[in-house]
This record gives structure tokens, sequence and C-alpha cells, in this order.
């Protein structure tokens, strides 16, 4: 059966919009969380993770600004919401990291699959200029630009992918589905290359209404807002950006020199069948899709040495992962952590972003750690909560991630040994 | 349709103006303000181009100030996809205050066609019949010619003008001859190309001169004067071609033509001359026709 190789990575996130950034960030614990101007007095919240180099807020996208490395045609251009934007430049990074020529880009056996839950800024300020002026001054482009599956069409068109494409709506879990999916694809021979995409705008439309269910935390320091594990945790802060992984059938990557980071190793998703937005008090979804992932990588839990966890900074969605983890790993303990600490919740980018993070770490030779505990939530028992990140890379490493209705996916990432 | 505006526009609406057009160049601004304030038709091409060319590439742009813009394809040459079209007709809406429907943008498909439509809004006048496309299919059916000596590929007629096109593939047998090892496209094969688009004209417009059908085999390609060939055509090259009416008389028909390749004039010819004759019984049977379609309702 054919493995499923890294093989390049693209970053746009609030922790750095380049892999050298990044890594510095997630070895050094620093954070990328500020106070927002997208935020007002009035609202009961007041910090975001927040990209830099990048100005989106204008509802005309020529007015956009974003770093002077990348040239995005008018053409291209005209069709995005800033999370498109924020993707389009990873999707460049990654494949100018992986080294692939265009034609190694643009052929039927490269896909693309996307999570994002489209552009609630685009929708609203579209539908609303429809109301008020009519729809014969609404831009054409209104359509493609905002609607869920605006991250597909965009970077399908503007790269020219021609093998599978399609995107994925399961909330904060839509990169991990889009990651297992893709992996399935190479592995049934049906893909040698598939670019895998998470993104969000992370702006006031995206991230505010998670205050109406009282999701966010009201902090106002960006040092403390986001801190997965501590006692005294108190909602998730919001981020937007893009994360490319390209996943590469291994001898494929092999044949032609690539740098590898390591293996896509199996993956595994289970539903709580629970509640429309709450995670199982017991974790039981989540802990049936490790183990279904450890099955599928064939290997047992003693053998995980990481677990890069879902952990938002909710008090009930920690401790249910919490008890999750319990249940997986049934008296064993490896090292977790949530980088969530660092960059915010990415809601669907999340998955996709936090396991560009592991895979960095992995080729990088450390653990990054959980960020910004002061005092460990006592009711977690039984984990070792890696508070700093630390040298020495896990050979084996899952990513959880879960979503609204109780989807949740576990990834299994295994160090590539050369062979 | 107005055409003139009533009112010179109030500094609100002005600033309305150049706001909406801030991406355009300062000459189509200042020509929209004219045409608006002093009712001035003749600044509307300037602010149609100047907003095509604002959505256009930058890489683009420059074509639409070279001579022979008005030739250029809107999609083809521009990469104006018809979504962009939209963009455009929303703005030109906008700047010169008139309506466009969807279904008129159909026909546009150069520069000259744009400005051509746009005047006929302006000054009122009903739009003459727009361009009837032959189907690219069909040509080889409805022409004498055929494989390998068709050298048209696409083809338009609107009025007395017919418009046409072909791409050289590069695969025609006598460029292994014309020249050794250095592919040109001969000249005579691009008079010979304009005399099949002016063949097809008589097989398919609807000429008051033409009293009846004209019967492909009896088309003669006699004489060509006034030919200026200007520019090498190679494989890649796309000939624009364009031919007129200019006077038919049975058996006779005179036309000039026209052929450019990325708006760069290649050949002109004066006067193409081709004799022809119509289809038997074609030309009393008009009325016959007419006749015999009643009978059957009579019957």
């Amino acid at each position: 059966m054919p493995r499923v190789a890294i093989t390049g990575l693209g970053f746009i996130t609030s922790i750095g919009n380049d892999q050298a950034t990044v890594c510095d960030s997630l070895r050094e614990l620093k954070h990328g969380i500020a106070i927002s101007p997208e935020f007002s007095e009035r609202d009961p919240i007041a910090t975001l993770g927040t990209i830099k180099g990048f100005d989106t807020a204008s509802n005309d996208v020529e007015d956009w600004t974003y770093p002077e490395e990348y040239t995005v045609r008018r053409e291209h251009i005209r069709s995005m919401s800033p999370h498109v934007l924020f993707a389009h430049c990873a999707l460049v990074q990654a494949i100018k990291d992986a080294g692939l020529s265009d034609e190694e880009v643009s052929n039927r056996d490269t896909g693309l699959f996307t999570a994002s839950a489209g552009s609630a800024r685009g929708i609203h300020y579209n539908v609303e200029r429809m109301n008020s002026i009519g729809i014969g001054r609404v831009s054409p482009m209104a359509v493609v630009s905002s609607v869920v599956g605006t991250l597909s069409f965009n970077l399908v068109a503007s790269f020219k992918i021609k093998g599978a494409s399609g995107g994925f709506a399961s909330a904060c879990a839509s990169s991990g589905h889009a990651l297992g999916y893709a992996f399935d694809e190479i592995k049934l021979g049906r893909q040698k290359r598939v670019f895998v995409v998470g993104a969000e705008d992370g702006n006031r439309e995206a991230i505010l209404p998670f205050a109406g269910m009282r999701a966010l935390s009201p902090a106002k320091d960006p040092d403390i807002a986001s801190r997965p594990f501590d006692a005294a945790r108190n909602g998730f802060v919001g981020t937007g950006g893009g994360a490319v992984i390209l996943l590469e059938e291994l001898e494929t990557a092999k044949a032609r020199g690539a740098k590898i980071y390591g293996e896509l190793a199996g993956w595994g998703q289970a539903s709580d069948g629970y509640n429309v937005a709450i995670s199982h008090p017991e974790g039981l979804g989540l802990a049936e899709a490790m183990r279904r992932a450890m099955a599928s990588a064939e290997i047992t839990p003693e053998q995980v040495d990481y677990v890069n966890a879902h952990a938002t900074s909710t008090q009930i969605g920690d401790l249910s992962e919490v008890k999750g983890l319990n249940k997986a790993f049934e008296g064993y303990s490896p090292l977790v952590s949530s980088t969530k600490a660092l960059t915010g919740h990415g809601l669907s980018l999340a998955s996709a972003m936090e396991t560009g993070f592991t895979a960095l770490a992995m080729s990088e030779n450390f653990t990054p750690g959980s960020a910004h505990i002061e005092t460990i939530d006592p009711k977690i028992e039984g984990i070792d909560v890696l508070c700093e990140s630390r040298e020495g890379a896990p050979k084996y490493a899952l990513k959880n991630s879960s979503g609204f209705g109780g989807a949740n996916v576990t990834l299994v990432l295994k160090q590539f040994t050369g062979s | 349709m107005s055409s003139v505006p009533n009112n010179p526009l109030t500094p609100e609406q002005e600033e309305s103006l150049r706001d909406s057009l801030k991406r355009c160049s300062p000459e189509t601004i200042t020509a929209a303000i004219a045409f608006r304030n002093q009712g001035d038709n003749s600044q509307a091409p300037m602010v149609i181009i100047g907003i095509i060319e604002r959505f256009c590439e930058p890489d683009v742009r420059p074509k639409l100030k070279e001579p022979g813009a008005d030739e250029l394809r809107v999609a083809e040459d521009l990469g104006v996809d018809s979504l962009t079209m939209v963009e455009v007709v929303m703005l030109v809406e906008e700047a010169l205050e008139i309506t466009i429907d969807n279904s008129e943008l159909g026909d546009l498909r150069t520069i000259g066609d744009v400005k051509t439509f746009v005047g006929y809004k302006l000054s009122g006048e009903a739009m003459p019949e727009p361009a009837k496309n032959i189907e690219s299919l069909e040509i080889p059916d409805i022409m004498p010619h055929g494989d390998p000596f068709l050298f048209v590929q696409q083809a338009a007629i609107r009025g007395d003008e017919i418009t046409g096109s072909y791409k050289i593939s590069g695969e025609e047998d006598f460029l292994r001859g014309h020249f050794k090892d250095n592919p040109v496209f001969p000249a005579s094969i691009m008079l010979e190309a304009l005399g099949q688009l002016a063949v097809l004209y008589l097989l398919r417009a609807d000429d008051e001169a033409l009293a009846g059908k004209v019967d492909p085999s009896k088309i003669l390609f006699t004489s060509c004067d006034g030919v200026r060939c200007s520019r090498v055509c190679k494989p890649g090259d796309t000939l624009s071609m364009s031919v007129k009416a200019k006077k038919i008389r049975h058996p006779g028909a005179l036309f000039t033509g026209t052929i450019l390749v990325d708006s760069e004039k290649a050949v002109f010819a004066e006067e193409i001359s081709l004799k022809f004759d119509y289809a038997e019984g074609t030309v009393v049977a008009q009325e016959a026709e007419g006749e015999s379609a009643d009978k059957p309702a009579a019957e």
C-alpha cells in the first residue's frame, strides 16, 4: 500500500507568515494574540490571533495590502475573501517549499482539498447591498467570493488544479477531515499528491458570534487570554489565517528528491452523537477517534510520544478531551500540549495549521509546549501536559480535532527515518 | 432612455462619480465628468475604454493605447471574461447613467463593437443588427472548399461586412516548403483566405443585391488589386480577417479585405473580385416559395 509523506508546508498564521518565524514562535512560546480593532468597547471580547503584514479590512479587495513577496493578479484577487488571500499566499509558500514545478502542481494526479467556513463578512456585505441598492449593483463575484466553497473555487482555478478537489465542513474538525480524506485518496492510489488547505477570515464577523454562545475569552490581556488546561481558562481566542500541507505518495516524493517532514501514518474519526455544539463530557467520540487512528497506523498507545491537543481553552472542551485521552491511552500518557495558547483557535483552519506545526517540530527535532499555564486545572488527572517546548521530536504524534455536532478526527504523524 | 443629462452634477454626485472611478486614469474621470456636465457624447468612448482598462491586468493595459485598439478582442486579447464584462458594464452604467441589458452584451466581441454599441445607446438610435455568427462546425459544410484548402475557421456577418479568423497551426503542408526550415504563411494564401471569406459572404449574407441563392459550385476568384502585405505571419499567429462588400451586381461581386494579426496590419487588398451565379430556380423561386408555403395551409 502506498505511504503518505508530508513534503510541503505553508503558513500565514498569527505566530508567523513563514516557517522560520513559526518555528521560533513554537520553540520560544511566543504568541500571536493582540487587542484587535475588529472589536469595540461595547463588545464583550477584545483579543484575536492577528495576521500581520496583511490589511484586508476593506470590502473593496483592491484596497487590500499584503506582503510584497506575493503578487496576486486582479483576475484572482477579485473573487477572494480575506481567508482566501491568506491561503493563496500559504499555498504559494508550500509549492515553493516543496520545490514543485508548474506541471507537478497542475495535472490529473494532484488534487486540492479545502476547509473554511466561507466569509460571513462577504455574505453580509453583499446581501446588505442587494437589499438596499438592488442586485444590479452587486458584484458578479459576490457568490463565488463568499459562500462556503470559495476557498476551493479560487485556489483550484488560480493554481490550475486538475486532480481531485472539494471542501469539508465539519466546523473545527474540517481541515482534519480534509487531511484524512486526502490521505485516503493517496492510499487508494487515486492521487499522487493532495494539497490540504485550511483557512479562516478570523475577523469580527467570523469570530464575535461565538461570544453569543459564551465560548470566547473576555480577557483583555493578550498574554493570558488563551490558556488551554489552565485552571483559570475562560474561553477561546479566535484567529484567522491560512495553512497548507502537501501530502505526497512517498515513492513519488522520494523519486523527485523531496524534503520529507514526516509521514501521515493513519487517521480515525468518530462522532459523539450527543449535542449540536458541546463535546461529549466524557470525550467518548474523541477517544474512539484516537483508538481508530492508532489502529489505522498500526501502533500501540505506548508508541505515541506526543499529542497536539484540540484544547481550545474552554472549561468544558478541554476537560472532555482530557477524559477522552485517558480512555484512549488507559494508564499511559504521552506528552500533551495545545498550540492554541499561542495562535488562538483557527476553527476550520485549526487542524491543518496544527498538523503543520507538529510536522515542522518533528523535522526540527523539538516538541512544542503548552503556553500560558500558571496553575494547571486540578481536574486534569493522568495526563502529562507539557508546559515548555523541549528538544527532541516525537517518533509518533497524534493531532486531535473536534468540531460542532461532536465530529472528532485524529491524525497520526510519524517521524520519517529515511526508509 | 435619455441620452443627454438634464442637469450638471451636484458636488455630491461628482464626488460619488470620482469615487466610483477612482481606479481609472485621470483622463477617464475628466471625460466622465465632461460627459455628465456638458452632455458631451464624444467623451463616451474615452470613458468606456478607461473603464475596460481599469479592469484589465496591468500587463495588457498598454495594448489599449496602441493603434488598432478597436480590433482588440475583449476576451482573447484583453482577458476580460464574461464576469469581468459584468463589472465593466456596472461601472459604465454608473458613469454614463445608461442601462444595459445582459442580452445586449453577447455580441460585443471587440473594443470597436463596445464603442459602437454605446454610441448607439447614447444617440437613442436602434442598433444595427447584431453580427450573425456562423457556427465554426458549419463552415466546412457551407463552403465549396474543404480540407486541406479551407482557411476560414470562424466567421460572423454584420451588415455588409463579414469577419473571420484562421489560426496558423504550423501543420499546413505547404509550410514545409515555404520556406525550407522557415515556415512563413504565403501572402498568396492570405489573399485566398480573404477570397474564401468573400465566398462565405455570398453564400450566407442577407444582401439585397443578391436576387437568389448563390450556388457554391459557381463562384470563382477572378482578380485582386491594390494588395499590400506588411507583416510576416507564422505558425501560432491568428489571422483576423475582415471583408466588406463594395458592390454586388450579378454576376460580379467586389470586396475590400484586411487581415490583422495581434492588431497589427498584415494584409490589405483594395479590390477582390469574384464571379458568381445563382442556384437554378432560386431567383424566381423566392415568390414561388412563398406561394408553396401557403398552399399546405389552404389545402
